[in-house]
């Protein structure tokens, strides 16, 4: 597996991109001060579901394993916060959540390895994952006393999160903005790195990768560990901005969201997530916008809508949007040239 | 002595339920090597239509029968699906029941049949031999139709009963005998060996097992083995809406997130049972009946987790499933 298109991590970034990427940043600092706060929120989500998205692609685009679980991750992530956060409103309760959010990540993601990776086989492995997932989300509703059950848990004390840090939504998009910028740092450090490499063997030929004397299980699990902490913690500042957990967090919905998003971004691109959250938030609120001005029935199945963009998507751009675009452009750069070949009056 | 009696038909009756379910998903992994997210809303589908049509027909029978009879609360939103009360005293003669349960169940089974032709024509021919595209697009279908069941029948769960002459419960000694059990693990049985039959002495199990070790060779002589291949998954399909059909009235109310968590069920069974093994889930889903029932009456707490807690370790200690039977193309 593994797409056509990769954004190549090798060269050393240039100047005309570290410029490019420094005006693309300074937009994004200046732009908010002229939103309103429904879009606020919105660009708030698509800056931590990017990081949500990263995380899944760490898996399925670097190891080729599909995950059907990944929402425990998030879900836990958002729970957490929200709990710590009720405890009490602050920066250092926030850095704790964070703490035990890394805690039970690591702990999560080694069991589920032990579980998952020991029979290598990707069918057992999603429907394992599947499994798991739909057990913790029924734990979660039978477990009125902390999870609030299907009404779920919201932020009790405050209106915005992290008091003496931000009392507005521009506070929190700002916090939203600068955890996508460090995330995804992070990660293409990871990606980049010794072991990172030898994920991408294992994603292009496992066999080869093990003859050569790596031990790939052990990479898969830390591939498996760094993706759920990186869930776990776009959970976290989820929590942040919607200030309300439920078990949808924790549904095979979200692990789909991923899934979505690393499809439209490209898997194993890192970066397409990016890009693919924006579009899945984007398309989920336009639905929800649309639901309340027409009031028609069927629009309140998002996941109607969602899923079936999915499925067209599977079969007709694996590569995800940003690669079907490639793929066109290839397409259609042939289709000129040879036409041009004709063309030319033969001497 | 009783109570174990009751249990174990009440064990039996849920397994023989799963292995409707499990035995279509096996089949199709085991044959032709796709994982089929979607088996949940075929399940689904096939309950929904069961219980629509079922009180449909009934619906109509009874106030062509009885002048007296009136209907009573309807469930749904684009589809409704309306109860009847009878006049005090009056029943339907036992053939009529028997032919509306019948006609209601083909319906059924019928449809989700043609909704696995549709499925393996339209998405899952694109996909043979690619694992990955396999789970990924059977399961944005299970997403896609399951909101649709919501859309057409509205997504409140509404409680439905059992056709009369399946409701009775007979005492044996202490045991309590639900009849409703006894029909199921018949029906669990008859299918068990029609489909055993099949896979080992019928022309097409013989045409599927030659065309899974060369498809080549198969072509060459003249057969179509696409074909063969759409009925089977179809042939599976129908078995999860045969399952759906006869789950809806057993637990009496029907709810669209039954198709998601039976789903996972299956999937426990076909892990524990052996991935793609028909003999593996056969067993498998006995096995997980029998647990869950037993399970349930000792430790209650546990019941939700037992299942998926054998599955990982079943997974960790035995990969090859609880018998070892798991079929080594099924990846």
């Amino acid at each position: 597996m593994g797409s056509n298109v990769r954004l190549s991590f090798d060269k050393k970034p240039e100047l005309p991109k570290l410029i490019a990427l420094a005006a693309l940043i300074t937009v994004f600092l200046v732009i908010p001060q002229f939103m309103r706060n429904t879009q606020l929120i919105m660009m708030s989500r698509i800056f931590i579901l990017a990081v949500y998205g990263m995380s899944y692609d760490i898996l399925r685009g670097y190891t080729g394993f599909i995950n059907l679980g990944q929402a425990i991750f998030f879900g836990s992530g958002v729970y957490m916060g929200v709990i710590f956060l009720n405890m009490q409103n602050d920066l250092w309760f926030f850095m704790m959540a964070a703490g035990s959010i890394f805690v039970a990540s690591v702990i999560g993601g080694y069991v589920m390895s032990k579980i998952v990776l020991r029979t290598g086989g990707v069918v057992a492995a999603a429907m394992v994952t599947l499994a798991l997932g739909e057990i913790v989300r029924n734990i979660a509703e039978r477990w009125r006393t902390v999870t609030g059950g299907q009404d779920g848990l919201p932020l009790r004390f405050s209106r915005v999160a992290l008091e003496p840090l931000f009392t507005t939504r521009l506070g929190a998009y700002y916090f939203a903005f600068v955890f996508l910028i460090v995330m995804t740092f992070a990660l293409r450090a990871f990606v980049l790195s010794p072991t990172g490499r030898v994920l991408q063997a294992i994603r292009e030929n496992e066999q080869r990768a093990r003859f050569l004397g790596y031990d790939t299980q052990k990479y898969k699990t830390i591939a498996l560990i760094v993706s759920s902490v990186a869930a776990g913690f776009s959970g976290l500042v989820f929590a942040v901005i919607v200030r309300f957990a439920n078990t949808d967090y924790l549904s095979i919905t979200y692990t789909l969201n991923a899934l979505l998003i690393t499809l439209v971004g490209g898997t194993g691109t890192l970066y397409g997530s990016i890009l693919g959250s924006a579009f899945v938030t984007w398309i989920q609120n336009f639905l929800l916008d649309l639901n309340r001005s027409l009031g028609w029935d069927i629009l309140r199945y998002p996941m109607l809508f969602v899923g079936s963009l999915y499925i067209l998507l599977v079969i007709f751009m694996p590569a995800g949007l940003l690669g079907g675009f490639f793929q066109l452009k290839n397409w259609w750069d042939r289709k000129r040239l040879s036409r041009a070949t004709d063309n030319t009056p033969e001497a | 002595m009783g109570t174990i009696v009751t249990l174990v038909v009440n064990g039996l009756a849920q397994g023989a339920l799963i292995f409707l379910m499990a035995s279509g998903l096996s089949i199709i992994l085991g044959m032709m090597g796709v994982i089929n997210f979607a088996h949940g809303t075929l399940f689904l589908w096939g309950g929904y239509m069961y219980v629509w049509s079922y009180y449909a027909i009934r619906l109509r029978v009874v106030m062509a029968w009885f002048e007296a009879a009136v209907p009573v609360t309807r469930f749904g939103n684009i589809l409704t699906i309306q109860g009847v009360q009878l006049p005090p005293g009056e029943t339907l003669p036992f053939l009529a029941e028997l032919a509306i349960f019948v006609a209601a169940l083909v319906i059924a089974v019928g449809f989700v049949f043609v909704m696995g032709l549709v499925f393996e024509k339209l998405f899952i021919n694109r996909v043979y031999g690619r694992v990955p595209a396999q789970i990924l697009i059977t399961l944005g279908i299970q997403v896609v139709f399951t909101d649709i069941v919501r859309v057409i029948w509205g997504p409140n769960p509404f409680p439905i009963d059992r056709p009369p002459f399946l409701n009775g419960v007979s005492t044996i000694g202490t045991a309590r005998i639900v009849h409703y059990n006894v029909f199921l693990i018949l029906v669990g049985l008859v299918i068990a060996v029609i489909i055993h039959r099949i896979l080992t002495k019928s022309r097409i199990g013989m045409v599927i097992r030659a065309g899974l070790q060369s498809p080549d060779h198969v072509r060459a002589i003249g057969i179509n083995i696409k074909r063969y291949f759409t009925i089977v998954f179809a042939a599976g399909a129908a078995l999860a809406g045969l399952g759906g059909a006869l789950y809806m009235p057993l637990v009496g109310n029907v709810v669209s997130t039954a198709g998601m968590s039976n789903q996972i069920l299956a999937f426990i069974v076909v892990v524990v049972g052996g991935l793609g093994s028909f003999m593996g889930s056969f067993l498998g889903s006995i096995f997980l009946g029998l647990m869950g029932v037993g399970i349930a009456m000792t430790v209650p707490g546990l019941s939700v987790v037992a299942n998926v807690l054998i599955m990982a370790l079943v997974l960790m200690f035995r990969p090859n499933g609880l018998f070892g039977l798991a079929v080594s193309r099924a990846d």
